[in-house]
């Protein structure tokens, strides 16, 4: 599903990632791990082409990435949700709204659109706060809101930075299972996190960044 | 996706509240300035013809010339001058002239008999000026006035005409400008949901579609409301210029249309270009 060759990302000379490789296949959920500033968001920005590394090769979902054009990046986008550690979400549009409008870029019609947003909002439990705007909602609430929507058109490709920031621990542990379930339907999941807890409470693959390079790169715990 | 633009093009409109029926007006105005200018141009172009009209100068001969003289002369200057056309004025019927011109002379005219007057030959040409050089030449006793009261009309139309082009110019470049920053402000208000669509795997066209609604709203209303300002602003200038005698060469639909397609195609082009520019900086 991914499959990363010698990338290092430079900002202003300063090396964010330095010659990373990396490999992970379909179905498989990762933790991405690592001290803040290690370049965790740096390279799942990477792989959703939000930037575009100074050297090496990136291929997602059978796409390279690194040289995609600009008209192919929605292909891409549409078959990745991305759960984003500031939310993202559309401001003016209320928390249907905000889950639904991505299910139009997938040209799904309105009502089926209302159906699947509902079902996902349920699961997390925020059908109640269908109509309020993300203004209305708290930090946890809009997180979830974000998930819904990364989760709603079941991308094979699942990336997640800091998803469980903003939530309380019951909820953290709600959100792993959620994920956890899309991993066992044949999803893949890449789970960005510096919560120790979060990484102890499922054995997975980790990945460990620190200063731009994978230290370790096997089951948590060691 | 066509349903998408609308839907969301709606809500931009809706979001902006009284500003959209203002930047249409603002729109409309220059446009509409624009449009009577042309038209305005359009009353002036008989008056501008006046001035490429050939001009008609009287050079009186010598009277020590005699016939044959005046002949060879004439047909020398027809031959040097191609664009001249000479024709000789009889003194008899220089005299009838200057009877009906200054009717006291009639009197002497009548006692001494019309071949006291000096032999006159008119010139009729496009350029008077050159004829002012048969001053010098011993044949020529005096060359008349070189300027013509038409002439001078048309040029005067035609540098005025030449200013409100100018004017019509600057006015739709302001119209341009205005659509520019426009389209610029409504993107800029709005770029963190564009960058979020775009994350999400909106298309260009799904991103875009919502603010070439947005833009073509106002544009159509400024369409509207310069179409209904020129059509009553040339209304009031063909009353004035009624009785001047004045007719607009030059339909009026001609100007509307353009009216039409630069409100509508102006702010869409701003659009356009702002757009693409916005995703180049973004994926740079």
């Amino acid at each position: 599903m991914i499959r990363i060759r010698g990338v290092t990302k430079d900002y202003d000379r300063r090396q964010i990632l330095r010659g990373v490789d990396l490999s992970v296949d379909d179905g498989e959920m990762v933790f991405l791990t690592g001290p803040s500033g290690a370049g965790k968001t740096t390279l799942l920005r990477l792989l959703y082409a939000a930037e575009r590394p100074t050297e090496g090769e990136i291929w997602v979902a059978g796409s390279r990435v690194d040289t995609l054009a600009r008209s192919e990046q929605p292909q891409l986008r549409r078959k990745i949700g991305v759960i984003f550690q500031d939310f993202k979400l559309l401001r003016r549009k209320t928390v249907l709204e905000n889950v639904t409008f991505v299910l139009r870029f997938h040209g799904i019609g309105q009502r089926e659109a209302h159906r699947r947003a509902y079902q996902v909002l349920k699961r997390l439990g925020l059908h109640h706060r269908q109509s309020a705007l993300p203004e209305s909602l708290s930090g946890g609430e809009q997180q979830r809101v974000a998930i819904a929507r990364a989760l709603v058109y079941q991308p094979r490709l699942i990336l997640a930075d800091e998803p469980t920031g903003n939530l309380d621990a019951d909820l953290a542990s709600e959100l792993l299972s959620l994920l956890c379930d899309i991993n066992y339907q044949g999803a893949t999941v890449v789970l960005a996190t510096h919560d120790h807890a979060l990484l102890e409470s499922l054995p997975a693959r980790t990945l460990v960044l620190r200063r731009g390079v994978i230290d370790y790169d096997g089951m948590w715990p060691p | 996706m066509i349903r998408h633009a609308l839907a969301e093009g709606w809500l931009i409109l809706r979001s902006r509240g009284p500003i959209s029926p203002i930047l249409a007006l603002a729109l409309a105005i220059p446009i509409s300035l624009a449009g009577v200018t042309v038209s305005l141009r359009q009353w002036l172009e008989p008056v501008i013809d006046l001035s490429d009209r050939e001009s008609v100068v009287a050079v009186l001969l010598h009277p020590r010339l005699d016939e044959s003289q005046r002949r060879m002369w004439i047909s020398e200057e027809s031959r040097s001058h191609p664009d001249w056309k000479l024709v000789d004025v009889e003194p008899e019927e220089l005299a009838a002239r200057l009877a009906s011109w200054f009717p006291y002379l009639e009197e002497v005219l009548q006692r001494e008999g019309p071949q006291m007057l000096p032999h006159m030959v008119e010139i009729t040409t496009r350029s008077p000026q050159s004829v002012l050089e048969l001053k010098e030449t011993t044949a020529v006793l005096a060359v008349g006035p070189t300027s013509s009261v038409n002439r001078v009309v048309g040029q005067v139309a035609r540098r005025f005409s030449l200013v409100l082009l100018l004017v019509a110019g600057t006015l739709v470049s302001g119209a341009v400008l205005l659509a520019a920053v426009w389209v610029h402000l409504e993107l800029h208000r709005n770029a963190e949901e564009i960058a979020i669509m775009r994350l999400m795997g909106a298309t260009e066209a799904t991103v875009r579609g919502p603010f070439f609604v947005a833009v073509v709203v106002p544009a159509l209303l400024a369409a509207v409301i310069s179409v209904v300002m020129t059509v009553v602003a040339v209304g009031w200038m063909a009353q004035l210029a009624a009785p001047l005698g004045l007719e607009a060469r030059g339909a009026l639909f001609v100007v509307l249309a353009g009216q039409v397609l630069g409100a509508v195609g102006l702010p869409m082009i701003a659009a356009f270009i702002t757009l693409e520019r916005h995703a180049s900086n973004e994926e740079s």
